[in-house]
C-alpha cells in the first residue's frame, strides 16, 4: 500500500487544538479586518456586524480541519504563516 | 483519505457528541417548540375581561392612556391582530434597570382600555411566559435563565456541536456513497441505528450547521464586537447605533396630532404590499424624533427576528422613515445579516417553513439521543455464546445509558408538565409563571433520578409512558375545560391553539408508540445489553441462566 511510505500522522491532540483555537482565532480577526478594509464604503454599522457574523465559521472551520495537519508542529507552523500573511496585508492596508 | 484520519476524527466525534449530546437535546427539543411560541402562547392564556376598543376608536386610546400616564409614550405597543395572548387594545412594558436584557422575568405588563364613560383604564396583567420559559431552556440548553455566563456555556456546547459535525462528515465521507441511504433494518440494530443516525446526519447537515454556527454568535456576539472595536473599529464601534441627538429643550408634542393608526397602517400597506402588519410600536411619541415600528409579518420574504420585521414611520407626517428591517425591502447587506436571524428562527417562508424547522428540529434531538446510544452499544459485552453466562456491562456504560434516558425523557416530561400545569395552576396558586421552572425541574429531576434508581432499561420504558400520559394531558385539559366549563379552565377555538392540542395528541402518540416498542426490546430483546431488563440484572457470580423465551 502507498501509505506505507507516507509519515505516520500524529495524533498531537494538545498542540492541534490549541492551534486551531488560537490560530484560529487570529485568522478570523485578521479576515474580518479585511472584510472591513475591502468594505469602507457600507456603513459601520452594516459591515460591522458582518464582520462579527464571519468570525464564528472561520474560526470554527479552522478549529474543524486542524486535525488533518500531520502533526501539531506542522499545524502551527502553516497556521502562523497564515495568520503572519493576513496580518501583514492588513496592517499594510491599514497604514497606507 | 488516509484512515488514520478518519480514526483521529471518530475520536473528536465521539469525545464532542458524548460531552455536548444532552445538553443539545434539550436545546434542539425545546427549540423544535419554540418555533410555535406564539400559538402556545395563545393557548396557555386565559380568556381577557378587558373592554375591546375598535382599531378605529385606538386613536383617542393612545391620546387618553398617555394623558393619565406620560411615562408610557417612552415606548408602548398598539396591537393590530386579535388573539388570545393579546389582553387589551394598547400595552406597554417597564423593565427593571438591572435585569438582563434577554431575561423577561422580571418586566411588568401594563394594559390600558377605554371604560364606558370613554376614559382611560389602566390594568397591570400577568401574560403567560409559558413559551419564554421554553425558549429560555431552548436557548441556554436547559438552565434556567438567559444570562451572560449561561449564554457562554451554551457557546461552549455549541462550539463542541460545530466540531461534531465537521468530525461526524469526516468519518462518515469514505463510505458515503456506501452508505448513504442504506437503512439495513435487520439482526444488527447497532448497524440500523448508525445508518438512521447517519441519514438523518447528512440529510438536516445544512440545518444543523446554520443551527450551530449562528448560536456560536448569539453566545459571543458580544465578546467579539468588543475585540473587534479594540483592534480594528479603533473604538469607534458604539458609534454605528447613534442617531444625533435632538436640540435640548424641544417641546413636548401633543399625541392627539399624530396620524390615526388605521392611516398609518394604510401608508404601510401602500408602500409594501404583501406586508401583514401585526403591532405598532411607538416610541418616543411625545419626543421629538418620535417614531412608530409598523411590525408585521411577509411570507414571501425574510424576516429579521422572528416576531417578523418593521418599518419606521413619522407618526405625525406618515412618512416611512426606515425600511432596513422591512422584509422584503432590505438593501442586499442588510438582507444578508437578517438571513443569518432567519435562518435560525424560521422567520421565512411562513408556516409551511415552520413545520419543517419543528420536524428538523426534532429529528435534531433524535440525533443527539442517538449518538448516545450508539456510543453505549460500541461499549457493550457481547455474550460469549448462546446460553453462556451473561457478561456484565461496564458501569460507565450502564451510567451514561441511565444519563441518557434520565436527561432527554425528562426534559420531554417536564416540558409537557409545564404545558399542562400552566393551565391547571392559572387563579389556583397565584403567579403562575413563578410555578413554570418548580414544575419543569421537578419532572426533569425526578426522571434523572428514576433512570439511575432503575437502570436505564426500565427507566426508559417507565419514562416514555410518562411522557406519553403528560403529552396527552394537553389535549385532555383542553377537552375537559371544554366539556366540564366549571372547572374554570379554557380552551381556545382558534387555530392556533386546537393546533397545540393537535400535535399534542400526536405526540402522546408517538411517545406512547415508542414506550411500547422499548418495552418490547427490554423484555424480549437480547440479555447481554444494557437494554435488557435481564442483562441489568445479571452479576458474574449469580450465573443467571440467559433468558430466551418471553417470560
Amino acid at each position: 500500500m502507498a501509505a506505507a511510505n507516507l509519515p505516520p500522522i500524529r495524533r498531537d491532540w494538545l498542540s492541534k487544538t490549541l492551534a486551531g483555537f488560537v490560530l484560529g482565532a487570529v485568522l478570523a480577526l485578521g479576515c474580518s479586518g479585511l472584510f472591513l478594509q475591502f468594505n469602507a464604503d457600507m456603513p459601520l454599522s452594516v459591515r460591522g456586524q458582518l464582520a462579527m457574523w464571519m468570525v464564528p465559521p472561520v474560526w470554527l472551520g479552522v478549529l474543524g480541519g486542524v486535525f488533518f495537519f500531520a502533526s501539531g508542529l506542522r499545524a502551527w507552523l502553516w497556521l502562523g504563516g497564515a495568520g503572519a500573511l493576513v496580518l501583514g496585508a492588513l496592517s499594510a492596508l491599514r497604514l497606507s | 483519505m488516509r484512515s488514520e484520519f478518519v480514526r483521529i476524527y471518530k475520536a473528536v466525534h465521539t469525545w464532542t457528541g458524548i460531552v455536548a449530546g444532552m445538553a443539545l437535546f434539550i436545546a434542539f427539543y425545546a427549540g423544535a417548540l419554540t418555533v410555535f411560541k406564539e400559538p402556545l402562547t395563545r393557548w396557555a392564556s386565559p380568556p381577557g375581561e378587558v373592554r375591546p376598543v375598535a382599531l378605529a376608536d385606538a386613536q383617542q386610546l393612545i391620546v387618553k392612556t398617555l394623558a393619565a400616564h406620560p411615562d408610557a409614550a417612552k415606548d408602548f405597543t398598539l396591537y393590530v391582530q386579535d388573539a388570545e395572548d393579546v389582553p387589551a387594545r394598547l400595552g406597554w412594558q417597564v423593565r427593571s434597570p438591572d435585569a438582563d436584557e434577554h431575561d423577561g422575568s422580571q418586566v411588568r405588563h401594563y394594559a390600558a382600555t377605554l371604560d364606558a364613560h370613554g376614559a382611560a383604564q389602566v390594568t397591570e396583567t400577568h401574560p403567560s411566559r409559558l413559551a419564554a420559559f421554553i425558549d429560555t431552556l431552548h436557548r441556554v440548553v436547559g438552565l434556567p435563565v438567559d444570562s451572560d455566563p449561561n449564554r457562554w456555556v451554551m457557546g461552549v456546547i455549541a462550539t463542541l456541536y460545530a466540531l461534531a459535525l465537521v468530525s461526524g462528515v469526516v468519518v462518515l465521507l469514505p463510505s458515503l456513497v456506501k452508505d448513504f441511504f442504506a437503512l439495513r433494518v435487520g439482526k444488527n440494530l447497532k448497524r440500523m441505528w448508525l445508518d438512521a443516525h447517519n441519514v438523518v446526519g447528512i440529510v438536516s447537515l445544512p440545518f444543523h450547521l446554520v443551527m450551530a454556527l449562528t448560536a456560536v454568535v448569539f453566545a459571543y456576539h458580544d465578546g467579539i464586537y468588543a475585540v473587534q472595536d479594540r483592534l480594528l473599529h479603533d473604538g469607534k464601534w458604539s458609534t454605528a447605533f447613534q442617531r444625533p441627538r435632538p436640540a435640548p429643550g424641544a417641546a413636548e408634542r401633543d399625541p392627539a396630532t399624530m396620524l390615526p393608526p388605521l392611516e398609518i397602517l394604510a401608508r404601510v400597506r401602500e408602500q409594501a404590499p404583501g406586508f401583514e402588519p401585526t403591532l405598532l410600536q411607538y416610541q418616543q411619541a411625545t419626543g421629538p424624533r418620535a417614531v412608530v415600528r409598523v411590525w408585521g409579518k411577509d411570507a414571501a420574504a425574510v424576516s429579521p427576528r422572528a416576531r417578523g420585521g418593521f418599518a419606521a414611520v413619522d407618526p405625525y407626517s406618515g412618512k416611512v422613515v426606515g425600511s432596513d428591517f422591512l422584509p422584503g425591502r432590505q438593501s442586499t447587506p442588510n438582507l444578508f445579516i437578517s438571513s443569518f436571524f432567519a435562518l435560525h428562527m424560521a422567520a421565512f417562508g411562513g408556516t409551511p417553513v415552520q413545520w419543517m424547522y419543528f420536524l428538523l428540529g426534532l429529528a435534531g434531538a433524535w440525533l443527539f439521543y442517538s449518538g448516545n446510544l450508539l456510543w453505549v452499544e460500541s461499549r457493550r459485552k457481547k455474550q460469549a455464546r448462546q446460553g453462556g453466562e451473561l457478561p456484565v456491562q461496564r458501569l460507565d456504560v450502564r451510567l451514561m445509558a441511565a444519563a441518557t434516558v434520565g436527561v432527554c425523557l425528562g426534559c420531554v416530561c417536564g416540558v409537557s408538565l409545564a404545558i399542562v400545569g400552566s393551565k391547571w395552576l392559572h387563579g389556583l396558586a397565584g403567579d403562575t409563571n413563578a410555578w413554570l421552572p418548580a414544575l419543569y425541574y421537578g419532572a426533569f429531576f425526578a426522571s434523572i433520578g428514576w433512570a439511575f434508581l432503575r437502570g436505564a432499561a426500565r427507566a426508559s420504558v417507565h419514562l416514555l409512558w410518562l411522557a406519553a400520559a403528560l403529552t396527552a394531558a394537553i389535549p385532555l385539559t383542553s377537552l375537559l375545560a371544554w366539556s366540564l366549563p366549571s372547572l374554570g379552565l379554557w380552551a381556545h377555538g382558534s387555530a392556533a391553539s386546537l393546533g397545540v392540542d393537535a400535535t399534542a395528541l400526536a405526540g402522546a402518540g408517538a411517545f406512547a408508540w415508542m414506550a411500547r416498542a422499548t418495552a418490547r426490546r427490554v423484555r424480549y430483546g437480547t440479555p447481554d445489553s444494557v437494554w435488557s431488563a435481564s442483562g441489568v440484572q445479571a452479576k458474574p457470580a449469580a450465573g443467571v441462566p440467559s433468558v430466551q423465551t418471553p417470560r
